[in-house]
């Protein structure tokens, strides 16, 4: 924007301010353009154009998502950031494949279900992860309903790491991601009838193996 | 009656299926407790809570994936990156290249015997003009050669192509015969005497 004109009143010792605002015409996504304004397509390029710090403006966007999906994989909080980590860094390496057909954050969960997946295959997580454990919710709840409340989210977590792969993969993006049944066939680069099936079949085995978690306990 | 296919069914339990899919649930018993079954899973499912770690947490993990980023090597394509280095290289094989061909395609080096010691010879009887008569002047051949190149000097027919091949002077001088060995040694002899320093 810019500040214009000025009015001087004729004979008047006092100065009278005009304050005209002129849009400016410079393109907003030019060199100057906060980034975090930017859309992902746009960010992308200046990556490419070789601005790391739009890259920044990536994580800065997506890191959150990215994290609560291997965290559903990962079940630890610390394996979960070395995770994101690594699903960032390939996406840096492979910025130049991603050719804007999908949204980023699609490619990236495809990204994300791809290095979790080695990751539980190549290390096995342990039956009960620290994080699996109850822990109380700071706020809202008495402590009863929060510890109840705790150990029913601990005993789905369970239930969820011992699904299949795919089933497990397809179930977190469309439960825990709310992501569409499409992006979700676009992140796993297979068919919109296949997800749903997986999901069909992995909702079947949740509810088995909630049943079988409960009948453990009991 | 054709049941509900899992993908419908699914539908149904997320409460987006079509007319027919969920008229037929609301009909089939069956179709119906697996929709129930899969929304009653998928309410199941939701109970397990994200983690939601500290505002600091995002703080920290995006500056540490940034610091990551940072130690990747350079986005910038293998010419930028590498063609400054390589110019130089290709230069020179370029240059290798061209004298490599320059020196295969130029002809042989022509024998030139080593300048004899100065042997005392008899001054001949009278200066002869090679260049038109003498003793070949009646050989119109060897005077048109002579009229022909007698303005032309060795730089202009190497430039204008006329050049022996390789070998050529050495084939030339294997098939003289005794006469014009003979005449030959007498013009290299004039040429010495003409060009030894006067004195």
């Amino acid at each position: 924007m810019a500040i214009c004109a000025e009015t001087w009143p004729a004979g008047g010792r006092q100065r009278n301010w005009t304050l005209t605002v002129v849009p400016s015409t410079e393109d907003e996504s030019g060199p100057a353009a906060p980034l975090a304004r930017l859309d992902d397509r746009r960010l992308v390029e200046l990556c490419l154009a070789g601005r790391v710090e739009a890259f920044d403006a990536v994580v800065e966007r997506h890191q959150r998502s990215v994290y609560q999906l291997c965290f559903r994989f990962a079940r630890r909080h610390e394996d979960a950031a070395d995770l994101t980590q690594e699903v960032f860094l390939r996406a840096y390496r492979g910025l130049r494949r991603f050719r804007g057909d999908a949204n980023l954050s699609t490619w990236l969960y495809r990204i994300g279900v791809n290095v979790c997946l080695n990751h539980v295959s190549a290390k096995r997580a342990p039956e009960t992860a620290l994080d699996d454990a109850p822990a109380l919710s700071a706020a809202g709840d008495d402590p009863a309903s929060a510890f109840a409340k705790a150990r029913e989210s601990a005993r789905v977590r369970r239930a969820v790491a011992r699904l299949p792969p795919k089933q497990r993969a397809t179930l977190i993006l469309r439960v825990y991601q709310d992501l569409p049944h499409r992006e979700i066939a676009a992140a796993l680069g297979t068919t919109v009838g296949a997800v749903k099936a997986n999901f069909f079949h992995a909702l079947g085995n949740l509810k088995r193996l909630l049943a079988d978690e409960a009948g453990g306990e009991t | 009656m054709k049941h509900l296919s899992p993908d419908e069914i699914v539908d149904v339990a997320e409460g987006c299926a079509g007319a027919s899919a969920a008229a037929h649930a609301a009909a089939c018993d069956g179709c119906r407790s697996k929709a129930e079954a899969a929304a009653g899973a998928i309410r199941a499912a939701r109970v397990a809570e994200g983690p939601e770690p500290s505002p600091l947490f995002w703080t920290h993990l995006a500056a540490r994936i940034g610091e990551a980023v940072r130690r990747e090597p350079a986005r910038v394509s293998f010419w930028r990156a590498w063609g400054w280095r390589l110019a130089p290289a290709a230069a020179a094989a370029v240059l290798v290249l061209a004298v490599g061909l320059a020196l295969r395609m130029a002809p042989a080096p022509e024998f030139r015997p080593p300048e004899p010691a100065a042997v005392p010879v008899a001054p001949s009887a009278a200066p002869r003009d090679d260049s038109v008569g003498g003793e070949n002047g009646d050989d119109p051949s060897w005077l048109l050669m002579s009229l022909l190149s007698a303005e032309v000097s060795m730089d202009d027919a190497a430039a204008s192509g006329v050049w022996p091949g390789p070998g050529g002077t050495e084939q030339a001088l294997v098939h003289l015969d005794d006469a014009e060995r003979s005449e030959l040694a007498k013009i290299l002899r004039a040429e010495l005497e003409s060009s030894r320093p006067q004195l």
